[in-house]
């Protein structure tokens, strides 16, 4: 979708060619990676720490900080793995990089592995995926042919090779600890820091895990340089976002958004504003794990992490969704605890029992059986989850709780007295 | 060694320990169900959350996963940290079905002990528990109760990295995660998979030879050593207390009988370990008992055949004895003081290993059948077990030695605990007790000797095998 702003990863037109490596090099692909193996390893890291490039899975951890921890120890084994593993509700901006960018990924992976001393790196991309994956796997077939991948390349020494593997479609396999135990052959379950992944990772060796997106700009930062990539956004948050937008929207669909931008304009004017006309009630700003906002607080926020964060919000994974006046926040809260109980690993006792628990009674409040005990639960189970899982899925379903519950309390409150929604239990937005 | 402060006492710990184990090693009591000194740690419970201070104040993290670093204090029953274990103890008695009543673990069990210590309120809860499996067949030998289960892998860590069948696995997700056995039989085939059972911190497991047999406070261990071969595993042998004795008549076999095995921990044998062989070994010593002396298979008065055999001691130009290799420390001596110097003596294995069974392997399990070989040899001598023609006189103590092998024309004298078709063939024959009758020791294979205490009280009838020695060695010595 098109955006005004500047551009880092959907800078050229898609075509159904796009993605092919002909039209890729014809667009400087693979020029980069040149420019790249004439740098010294550190000062590629050097690069993308100065660029203040913040991670794009959810959590924005700096990129170079997780790189920096990653000291490379020559003959020593390192691992890359790149999570397309996309499974936040609302989120599908990765999607878009598989499809119609692959090239840009593999590109960028191989200057990550030149830059960590990696050798052997992985693409995790979730079993769903299905053109992504014959995308992804296509431009691994073209870079081995045309010789950028699997032996040495530009005259160096440095060589890589790139597997895809494909998963199940767990949502705890998009954990960075869970998709390498899920590499190994395991059951995804995630694990217990210390020791943290870039000590001790895949096969108890040093591992990098970077989102696509996140990787996906290193190729842009290595070539425009760090002090050009940080003119492109705002200071703490250096670069753009890719925005994947879904929901009671008029122009649903991925845009690559310059941090800064104003968010009530990028939703009125760049989407269409709401489906059919219909007056906004709330949205999601970054995957279902992030609280909602209410129309009147996003007003004078920008898509920025300092401008959102204060808000009690995050951009998150950049998985958007817009919801319209009249839908049922307590069905919307149900769909999402369905969501959490179904893909808990069961590993940990909070999330294993608390899922399950919240689901039972959210199912409970709508059908009719809810008692107003049931918030104050909600809340407990929440506040039990927070900060006390193996990984951050406990938390998060928390804070998506929390979110609904606070701002949306009287819906809850109606359904529970009343026996039946404030607004008929619809999701949906009607013409 | 860095130095923290745990609920203001200071104690130091070994650089890479967690601060689980430099609490456990230092005497404070941290809860843990998953947390086990053998096995990895998952930190899936939850329940041994300490509080951690910080710049920030204090902070919530498990013990059983932080290693200690210099200078930290930690608090272990912080308002916060108590906070969050009866929170924990509200998420793992949701849906578990608290049937304490019908249980077996009752008495034993780490979540009733927790649930008191940590929590002690009714559930929050309003809504129906979620239903598992029932009695779930999971091996031959173990019954799985998936309500129960809390999902900690105890069983599932110990078969991966213990008994390395990896006979278990976690199926499915969330609270409808399963242990399960893997397709192939393996935890089947598992000769240590009974181990679980005690392991398991509630009553999940369930052993079937013990399903609904006693409660377990009607019970007392008595430590004793493993007969099953040459490890000599350390056990306990639970069997009724007596003051909880049944009075009613015919009682006799249910107070005196080996309710269950279990490992007792002991870090120079068996570690807190035992094979499944060795929990089946009530059914080894609870055999049909010889309870009757018998000359040439007509029963006798005990003096009698004592008589008996010291005339035909006395009159013996050629006397050969095969000794017990189940027998006591205590009773070998014996033998040696009141008559080793008027028998040849040779040593035999009175059990081989039995079609099926596992004969020997890397963990505890040894090929020699029998406890007290080491012991046995030690005394007598590593001799061959080959006996000379023109043996006139037997002596054979303990089951095991073919009557075929013994010259034609020599006389027997025989001592079995078992009643068994040999006692009627021999010229004397003498019941003896056995482990569960008298104190004693053995030596195991690598030579640590290990104690086991008297557990029920000898059958009348049935002779002590020290006392028949001096018996006999004083009709011998006198006759010469």
């Amino acid at each position: 979708m098109t955006m005004p702003g500047r551009k880092v990863i959907m800078n050229f037109e898609v075509t159904p060619t796009s993605h092919s490596l002909e039209e890729y090099r014809a667009r400087g692909g693979y020029a980069t990676l040149e420019k790249a193996l004439k740098l010294q390893p550190a000062d590629i890291t050097k690069e993308v720490t100065a660029s203040g490039l913040l991670g794009h899975g959810g959590a924005a951890f700096p990129v170079g900080r997780k790189w920096g921890v990653m000291k490379p120890i020559p003959g020593e084994i390192h691992y890359l793995c790149a999570n397309a593993d996309e499974g936040e509700p609302g989120t599908f901006k990765d999607r878009w990089i598989l499809e119609n960018a692959p090239h840009l990924l593999v590109e960028s992976m191989l200057i990550t592995s030149y830059a960590l001393g990696v050798r052997h790196a992985f693409v995790y991309i979730r079993g769903e995926f299905d053109l992504p994956y014959r995308r992804i796997q296509g431009a691994i077939d073209e870079a081995y042919a045309a010789g950028y991948l699997g032996k040495p390349v530009f005259g160096t020494d440095f060589a890589l090779d790139i597997v895809v593997y494909r998963g199940a479609g767990s949502y705890v396999c998009g954990e960075a600890s869970g998709l390498i135990t899920s590499i190994e052959g395991r059951k995804p379950y995630p694990r217990n820091r210390p020791p943290r992944l870039t000590v001790r990772g895949l096969y108890q060796k040093p591992t990098v895990i970077n989102n696509v997106e996140s990787l996906a700009n290193i190729t842009g930062i290595i070539r425009m340089g760090a002090e050009e990539f940080r003119k492109i956004g705002t200071a703490k948050s250096p670069g753009t976002q890719l925005i994947s937008i879904s929901g009671h929207i008029a122009k649903p669909g991925v845009y690559e958004v310059e941090y800064g931008y104003p968010w009530a304009k990028f939703l009125d004017e760049d989407c269409g504003g709401m489906l059919h006309g219909a007056k906004m009630k709330c949205v999601v700003p970054g995957g279902i794990s992030t609280k909602v906002l209410t129309r009147a607080e996003i007003e004078p926020l920008t898509l920025c992490h300092e401008s959102v964060n204060p808000a009690g919000s995050g951009i998150g994974s950049g998985g958007m969704i817009a919801i319209a006046e009249g839908t049922c926040m307590v069905r919307l809260l149900q769909v999402l605890l369905r969501f959490y109980h179904h893909e808990s690993c069961g590993q940990c006792t909070p999330c294993r029992e608390g899922m399950g628990w919240m689901h039972r009674i959210i199912d409970r409040i709508v059908e009719g059986k809810g008692v107003p005990e049931d918030i104050d639960r909600l809340y407990a189970i929440s506040a039990a989850n927070d900060g006390t899982t193996i990984c951050g899925m406990g938390d998060a379903a928390g804070y998506a709780t929390v979110g609904i519950l606070n701002k949306y309390r009287d819906e809850f409150e109606y359904f529970i007295t009343n026996r039946r929604s404030k607004f008929d239990g619809r999701l949906e937005c009607l013409a | 060694m860095p130095r923290l402060t745990i609920d203001g006492r200071e104690i130091e710990a070994a650089a890479g320990r967690t601060v689980m184990e430099a609490a456990t090693d230092a005497g404070i009591f941290i809860p843990y169900f998953c947390w086990h000194p053998k096995l990895s740690v998952p930190g899936n419970c939850r329940i041994c959350v300490v509080g951690v201070e910080d710049k920030g104040g204090e902070w919530v993290e498990i013990a059983c996963n932080m290693p200690v670093t210099e200078g930290m204090v930690v608090y272990t029953n912080s308002e916060k940290v108590r906070a969050r274990r009866k929170a924990t103890m509200q998420f793992i008695t949701l849906n578990h079905p608290v049937d304490c009543g019908i249980c077996d673990k009752a008495g034993e069990c780490t979540l009733q002990d927790y649930h008191y210590e940590y929590n002690g309120e009714r559930s929050i809860s309003v809504d129906a528990k979620a239903h598992a499996t029932k009695h779930y067949s999971l091996s031959p030998r173990i019954v799985l109760d998936n309500e129960r289960c809390i999902q900690c892998t105890r069983c599932v860590r110990f078969t991966r990295e213990i008994s390395k069948s990896n006979g278990l696995g976690m199926q499915n997700r969330a609270d409808h995660s399963l242990v399960r056995a893997v397709e192939d039989g393996s935890f089947a085939n598992d000769p240590y998979s009974d181990n679980v059972i005690d392991i398991c911190p509630v009553g999940a497991l369930l052993s079937r030879s013990f399903l609904h047999k006693a409660r377990v406070w009607y019970l007392k261990p008595t430590a004793s050593v493993c007969p099953g071969c040459s490890r000599g595993c350390t056990v306990n042998l639970w069997h009724r207390r007596p003051e909880w004795r049944l009075r009613a008549p015919g009682m006799r076999a249910q107070n005196e009988t080996i309710d269950r095995v279990t490992p007792l921990e002991n870090p120079a044998v068996n570690g807190p370990w035992i094979c499944n062989k060795g929990r089946d070994i009530a059914k080894v010593l609870g055999r049909a008992r010889a309870e009757t002396a018998m000359l040439k298979g007509r029963p006798a008065e005990l003096q009698g055949a004592i008589a008996q055999a010291r005339s035909l001691i006395a009159a013996a130009r050629k006397p050969v004895a095969v000794v017990s290799s189940w027998a006591s420390n205590e009773e070998l001596a014996a033998f040696k003081a009141a008559l080793g110097a008027r028998f040849s003596v040779l040593v035999k294995a009175d059990h081989e290993p039995e079609p099926g069974e596992v004969v020997q392997d890397d963990i505890l399990i040894r090929a020699d059948k029998n406890p007290n070989t080491a012991g046995a040899r030690a005394l007598f001598g590593e001799a061959p077990l080959a006996l000379p023609p023109d043996a006139d006189l037997v002596l054979v103590w303990g089951e095991g030695l073919d009557f075929g092998l013994i010259p034609a024309g020599a006389k027997i004298v025989y001592l079995n605990a078992w009643l068994q078709p040999e006692n009627g063939h021999a010229d004397v024959f003498f019941p003896t007790s056995i482990q569960t009758e008298r104190d004693g020791h053995y030596t195991n294979f690598a030579g640590v000797t290990s104690a086991f205490t008297q557990c029920f009280p000898r059958p009348a009838g049935v002779a002590d095998a020290q006392a028949l020695f001096a018996a006999l060695a004083g009709q011998a010595g006198g006759g010469e």
